[in-house]
């Protein structure tokens, strides 16, 4: 179980596998690079990603408000008139709207074009994890905040991605810990912790629910709701019985009442394997990636790094097998058209359409990965959209793809030679024969493999149900 | 553009486009036994099999689990203002339907349905063991599971499996983009729709007609070239193939139906009311569905709950009110039963943040051309003593609502789709 390959396998084609899985796949140039410079230094390329730096800065606005700043704000606000007052609120989500428009151009302009594309991947597994919304925020500044604590523990310790996470703030407001007091505890975090956070449903029981909402109460947000802060005189003091222990327990007592299950690490182990592998793990595979875990003392790095070289991840029923999320498809369909991203807006209405809005998960459960990404209605959007990132579309400020540049002049010259490369840049997934004679009667019916000629067969090429798989 | 108006059934297409000669690959080996089947069931009796009376469920789900107390209200129980002393509503404010019991007054949209004997209210509807997650609440109701059993088929796709053999793919249409669990069968039918008027294949039409045309010739086949499915190919490349067959199998007539029909009656400009508007249209436009499926989300009011729970409700009733009025004037009212549901109650005491936590036990609507009484079930003590864990108990398994609605209005026995038998809750 575990076992690593033999490096001798290590080629063209595992390396685009792991390309498309530990990124967000890429150009043959890329794969080929990576084929190269061999197994172990592929692997360390993607996760040693802490040695790679990483000079993209901060959005200039990403910063907290001052407390003076907001009672200024808040002052304001308050003796304004109440039409006033309303012009005043629709100014500000304008502005926190165009800052959330930015933080996304941000974010996916690290996923494609980022020095550390394992980082980025593993913020998107833990943003689909630990799913909160900007629907409830509104504050685009706490998303980045959690975006920014899902990067930096991207691969880190397990313990403390859950502790950074019960006490962010953006989590405090999506799931009303922040209301949550000893006379009222709420519930919403304390179920949500166990149920899809740490241990999965069936391991905890609803009286763990009841009594970690009163331990978990002390938690809060200082006025201007961008910090977190303990309140001591909102804390349960009683006594509290959580997975079998008794005591005056809170929030910290908790979290590691529930790092000590076995579970814990079978869970969040079995999630980055369904994650990363595209398929569940089987019950001793599981187990193999928890003990991995557990040896490093809850560190995710070498977790990854056996996963990641294991004859399981290579494995046929792996390969090429997964369906690509919305988010991979469209940051690798742009990079191997060799093209910049559209404006952010665009990729916004673009991953809303195809069922993956970024800061916009459908409810804490996250997303639904895998084949469920492809009904009859987001086939058709896949099928349309790749259209507009092929030939452009001015109305929405996309640029066409310069896809003269990615043949060469030779391919050019020949079709069945621009057949073969084409099916080498876009697909790990053979085409079948029908479908290359297909694209073959295409091109035949064409005089010459002029631009519009090479866009057309590309997207035709992409609209087929092997290049949504990955 | 030209828009398509060739209208094929799944039968028509497979045959034509497969097996008509004009193709001369191999004939996909789950595309084959699919014919076989149609050949042996349904072919040639004409159009495919619709239900009895031409019967079509609309389900409508509520999503995030809705208060069913401050749905119905039990305005002369003290047990109710005690454990809602913020957010109980008072009795004069309620559409009265009992001595007793008076409906939320957003939902004032739903009181020509109830004075026509159209609406049913069903008290206390449950299952033993109850889930107070949202997901697995979820699951246990698409899926029709015991709560202590995980099942992978929704029981409107096993109703799609067991009784709709020969049917399209367009037997169930969900208007949303993801599938609802409830679809999944065996045979994978039923299809997502978003919006009719992305739902084609699109060629930029700087080309010319020549072109265009057989760049979508090119694109029908690209999609239908699942040559053999190799045993050892991975299960997702064969489910999007068949995808990629169904969309272009619904592609041409779910654009044609939406638009030969002009809706007469005005909707919220809600997401729930253009979906049943949309719905409205296919129905009265012709589509051989059976089954539609619609959504609307918001209802986990843990936080100051009365003004949510006073909008979404209101979206409720004026889109189910324009939805039947607009089925009664284009005359289809009385093919079609809708019926919410909502993955659960919430708990009897309100909580300190003005609002409400996950509970049990809830309500659901049925609206049907002649309901059997406006209340059905029984409504749920809120003494203490009675709750289970501050949750109220159920009464009407809602199994026996499924079972109600196959066997007494899509005419169907219910005990192969549900997997067990339950006693059928008179509905119509």
């Amino acid at each position: 179980m575990l076992e690593p390959i033999n490096p001798k396998q290590w080629d063209y084609r595992l390396a685009a596998h792991l390309l498309n899985r530990a990124g967000f796949g890429g150009p043959p140039d890329e794969i080929e690079r990576l084929a190269k410079i061999g197994f172990d230094k592929a692997i360390s390329y993607f996760v040693d990603f802490d040695r790679v730096s990483d000079p993209t800065p901060a959005p200039a606005w990403a910063k907290a408000e001052s407390e003076e700043q907001w009672e200024q704000r808040s002052a304001a606000r308050r003796a304004a008139d109440p039409k006033q007052r309303s012009q005043i609120d629709a100014m500000r989500r304008s502005q926190e709207r165009k800052n959330l428009s930015d933080l996304l151009g941000w974010w996916l302009k690290r996923m494609a074009n980022g020095s550390r594309p394992l980082q980025e991947k593993l913020t998107l597994f833990w943003h689909d994890h630990f799913a909160t919304s900007y629907e409830k925020l509104e504050n685009a500044y706490l998303m980045w905040l959690q975006n920014e604590t899902f990067r930096r523990n991207a691969a880190g310790n397990w313990t403390r991605m859950l502790e950074e996470i019960t006490v962010d703030p953006a989590m405090l407001v999506w799931l009303d810990q922040h209301t949550s007091n000893k006379r009222h505890p709420n519930e919403n975090y304390a179920r949500e912790v166990m149920e899809l956070f740490s241990l999965g449903e069936g391991n905890y029981t609803e009286r763990d629910v009841v009594e970690t909402a009163r331990a978990l109460t002390g938690l809060a947000l200082d006025k201007t709701r961008q910090n977190y802060v303990y309140k001591p005189e909102i804390h349960d003091e009683g006594a509290k019985t959580v997975l079998g222990k008794t005591g005056n327990l809170d929030w910290q007592d908790v979290l590691k009442l529930i790092q000590l299950q076995p579970q814990s690490q079978r869970f969040i182990a079995g999630k980055l394997w369904t994650w990363f592998a595209g398929v569940p793990p089987s019950r001793e595979l599981t187990d193999a990636l928890a003990e991995e875990l557990r040896r490093s003392a809850n560190h995710f790095q070498p977790m990854l790094k056996v996963l990641f070289s294991s004859q399981e991840f290579y494995s046929p029923e792996v390969l090429a097998a997964q369906v690509k999320s919305p988010v991979q498809w469209l940051v690798g369909t742009c990079r191997v058209l060799g093209r910049e991203l559209p404006p952010p807006d665009t990729c916004d209405s673009m991953l809303t359409s195809l069922g993956q809005r970024l800061f916009f998960p459908p409810d804490v459960n996250g997303w639904v990965d895998g084949p469920d990404w492809i009904t009859t209605n987001n086939l058709l959007d896949r099928y349309n959209l790749v259209e507009r990132l092929i030939l452009g579309d001015p109305g929405r400020k996309i640029t066409p793809a310069p896809v003269a540049k990615l043949f060469t002049r030779a391919e050019l010259a020949d079709k069945a030679a621009f057949l073969a490369a084409l099916e080498r840049r876009f697909f790990l997934v053979p085409l079948e024969d029908s479908q290359k004679k297909t694209l073959f009667d295409f091109l035949a019916a064409r005089r010459a493999l002029d631009d519009a000629t090479v866009q057309q067969t590309i997207r035709l090429a992409l609209s087929t149900p092997q290049y949504q798989l990955t | 553009m030209n828009p398509p108006t060739t209208l094929k059934t799944r039968r028509e297409f497979l045959r034509t486009t497969l097996l008509g000669g004009a193709v001369s690959w191999t004939v996909p080996a789950f595309i084959d036994s699919t014919f076989t089947a149609l050949n042996s069931e349904a072919a040639d009796k004409g159009p495919q099999a619709a239900s009895r009376d031409g019967r079509i469920v609309v389900l409508l789900q509520i999503a995030g689990g809705n208060d069913g107390l401050n749905t119905i209200v039990p305005f002369t129980n003290d047990h109710y203002y005690k454990a809602r002393p913020t957010i109980g509503l008072q009795a004069r404010s309620l559409i009265k339907l009992t001595r007793e019991l008076g409906l939320h007054p957003s939902l004032a949209g739903l009181r020509s349905l109830i004075v026509g004997g159209q609406l049913a209210v069903v008290q206390g509807v449950g299952y033993p063991n109850p889930n107070r997650s949202h997901f697995r609440g979820t699951d246990i109701w698409a899926t029709a599971s015991d709560a202590d059993k995980f099942v992978n088929t929704g029981w409107l796709g096993r109703y799609f499996d067991n009784a709709c053999a020969g049917a399209d793919p367009t037997v169930g249409i969900a208007v949303s983009r993801q599938r609802p669990l409830s679809f999944a069968g065996k045979s994978g039918k039923g299809i997502n729709v978003d919006n009719p008027d992305n739902y084609r294949f699109m060629v930029s039409s700087k080309d010319d007609a020549g072109t265009m045309a057989t760049t979508q010739q090119s694109y029908r086949e690209l999609n239908q070239s699942s040559s053999t499915m190799a045993a050892d190919a991975a299960a997702s490349i064969n489910y999007v193939k068949r995808v990629a067959l169904d969309v272009q199998v619904s592609s041409d007539q779910i654009i044609a139906r939406s638009k030969s029909i002009e809706n007469k009656a005005k909707y919220p400009s809600s997401q729930l009311g253009n979906s049943l508007k949309l719905i409205a249209r296919w129905i009265a436009g012709g589509m051989p569905t059976r089954v539609y499926y619609a959504s609307q989300g918001g209802y986990d009011t843990h936080i100051n709950q009365p003004p949510a729970h006073e909008r979404l409700l209101k979206d409720l009733g004026d889109s189910i009110q324009a939805f039947t009025d607009d089925l009664k004037a284009l005359g289809h009212f009385n093919r079609v039963l809708l019926m919410t549901f909502s993955e659960f109650g919430r708990r009897v005491k309100e909580n300190a943040s003005t609002g409400t936590d996950h509970g049990a036990g809830s309500m659901l609507f049925v609206v049907a051309p002649k309901v059997k009484s406006s209340l059905l079930g029984k409504y749920p003590s809120l003494a203490p003593a009675d709750l289970h864990q501050g949750d109220l108990k159920y009464n009407v398994d809602f199994r026996q609502v499924y079972a109600g609605v196959l066997e007494g209005w899509l005419q169907t026995p219910s005990q192969p789709i549900l997997g067990q038998q339950f006693e059928p809750l008179a509905l119509v």
